[in-house]
């Protein structure tokens, strides 16, 4: 698979002396989800606009679609983005921002998929009222219609369900699964690990400006070490595991402990757990998204 | 391809009401100034040179008084609000990144707001002199036998003219605060602060241009020779320091523009 996107050891320091991203590789290929996962204020943003040409790297560089990324290269042209909030010039309508931001390239309204962006917005007849009197989960459409208005052939997507009711969030995912399935390849930064684990085939997951981890989902959930155990007792089993190396968090979950492992096998918490004279009901793995996420993140000081 | 810049940004400036709210103040001034002195025109002249006892009797002159009466501040402040928003005012709604994403190149997108500034201070200093000229000729008539006598013209001919003239000097003296307001506009997401800075260089220079203390420095202030033009119509036929004030800018504009041109480059985007 060819890359669509590859940045090597991009980092930015900015002039307060922040490390924003620290020596970032990043490899998207053609066709696939990637994921960009971390905390807020993990350098996710920054890392985003340095893909973007918007800020300059402190040092390192990344090729965009063939292209070599510096302020305004000539590749955006096939690359949609929804970078933080949606923004548009209030006092315009919904089409007027559209049609000026498409134009002030100097490309014809003509040659713009209109109607097929404007159909992913949903905004109807609102769409020719002014930005300004649109809630926030319209804006989001719109700078979503904005983004596919050129067909990219790379979405760059920052927090897109920000702000929206479960619903929109929904309806984001699903658009997110339809351009994936049309070859678009989308590279979306979250800190909602739901959505990640929903929608992307691999993921980045960024901590301090750091990558901690980066390889498909499927693998991040595998190594995450995580069970869920109901028990007969559960303040003496949370005691029993208290004692045993490699349980970094044991906590009430439902009617029975999340317990957070590291570099132990279920099989010997069980084993613990019943020479405590605990008995055990039920063990399941759980590979959860969350779990290893913050494992990762943990890990990290 | 810089034309697609100016011409959307001109869609932008024409469709927004904040423009004909400031285009409205420049017309508005002018009508007031050629109403008072239709119903009170003023009867002595306060020195050799009052071109508001000159513009009472001709309708010809009421431009010569409204361009006086509105290049010290208001005129100032309405351009510096152009200046001033220029990028500020996208980066403050956030649309800044999105057109350099489109991608707008950014020495592109700097050159074709600037050329929008600039018309739209040309357009709002030649309504003044247009509002003025028709509700004087207007309320007042163009009677030119007497103005010839006191400022020197020939004929309504060499009056408009002159008024061309003296328009496009006003317009051009305006240019070091347009450039000084454009260039914090590309540093700051505030666009009062850009405003301001515009309207300030203006204030600040006319408060330290009345300091006789500072003597020959005073030469160099980007306002200094704000009154120049009104030379264009002395009897005596002398130029002033007309010259001088059409050279004074030139430096003021080269380097905001520069610095504008260099920090924009170079800014990372984070709004």
């Amino acid at each position: 698979m060819p890359l669509v996107l590859e940045a090597a050891g991009l980092t930015k320091q900015f002039r307060r002396g922040v490390l924003a991203v620290d020596q970032v590789d990043l490899h998207v290929a053609e066709g696939e989800v990637c994921g960009l996962l971390g905390p807020n204020g993990a350098g996710k943003t920054t890392l985003l606009r340095m893909v973007l040409g918007l800020v300059r790297p402190t040092a390192g560089g990344a090729v965009v679609l063939g292209t070599p990324v510096r302020p305004g290269y000539d590749a955006l042209r096939d690359v949609g983005t929804l970078v933080e909030e949606p923004a548009f010039v209030p006092y315009l309508s919904g089409r007027r921002n559209l049609r000026l931001w498409w134009e002030a390239a100097g490309a014809r309204w003509e040659d713009a998929h209109v109607d097929e962006a404007l159909e992913v917005a949903g905004l109807g007849t609102a769409v020719d009222r002014r930005v300004r009197t649109y809630s926030h989960g319209m804006r989001q459409r719109l700078g979503l219609a904005r983004a596919l208005l050129g067909r990219p052939r790379l979405l760059v997507l920052d927090e897109p369900t920000n702000g929206l009711d479960p619903g929109e969030m929904r309806e984001i995912r699903n658009l997110v699964v339809r351009l994936r399935e049309r070859g678009v390849t989308v590279l979306l930064s979250s800190h909602l690990l739901a959505e990640v684990e929903q929608v992307c085939g691999h993921v980045v997951v960024l901590d301090h400006g750091r990558v901690v981890a980066d390889s498909p989902v499927a693998e991040v959930l595998a190594a995450s070490g995580s069970a869920y155990i109901e028990v007969d007792d559960r303040d003496a089993a949370t005691r029993a595991l208290a004692t045993l190396d490699g349980v970094t968090d044991v906590v009430f979950e439902g009617d029975g402990l999340a317990v957070r492992l590291h570099e132990v096998a279920r099989s010997d918490v069980v084993a613990a757990l019943v020479a405590a004279g605990i008995r055990v009901e039920t063990v399941t793995a759980r590979h959860r998204l969350e779990d290893a996420f913050l494992e990762l993140v943990r890990a990290d000081p | 391809m810089i034309r697609a810049v100016v011409r959307t940004e001109l869609v932008k400036q024409l469709r927004r009401p904040r423009t004909w709210v400031a285009l409205g103040l420049v017309v508005a001034v002018p009508l007031i100034i050629a109403i008072a002195l239709r119903t009170n025109p003023p009867r002595q002249p306060e020195d050799g040179r009052d071109f508001f006892f000159v513009a009472g009797h001709s309708g010809l002159f009421v431009p010569v008084a409204a361009l006086l009466a509105t290049s010290h501040f208001l005129l100032i402040v309405v351009v510096s609000l152009f200046a001033g928003d220029a990028i500020a005012g996208e980066a403050a709604w956030g649309n800044l990144r999105y057109l350099l994403v489109r991608p707008v190149p950014r020495g592109r997108l700097l050159a074709g707001k600037l050329a929008v500034v600039a018309v739209f201070s040309i357009v709002a200093t030649m309504l003044i002199t247009l509002t003025a000229l028709s509700a004087g000729g207007l309320l007042l008539g163009f009677k030119v036998p007497f103005v010839e006598r006191l400022a020197g013209v020939s004929g309504t001919g060499d009056a408009i003219w002159r008024l061309v003239q003296a328009t496009g000097y006003v317009a051009w003296s305006m240019s070091s605060m347009i450039a000084f307001g454009f260039m914090v506009s590309t540093m700051t997401d505030a666009v009062t602060g850009a405003v301001g800075a515009g309207v300030g260089l203006g204030v600040v220079a006319q408060i330290l241009d009345a300091i006789p203390a500072l003597g020959h420095l005073r030469g160099g202030l980007p306002t200094h020779h704000l009154e120049a033009w009104t030379h264009l119509f002395a009897p005596d036929g002398s130029r002033g320091d007309i010259v001088r004030g059409l050279i004074l800018p030139v430096p003021y504009v080269a380097v905001f523009l520069g610095v504008a041109w260099w920090w924009f480059r170079r800014k990372d985007v984070l709004s």
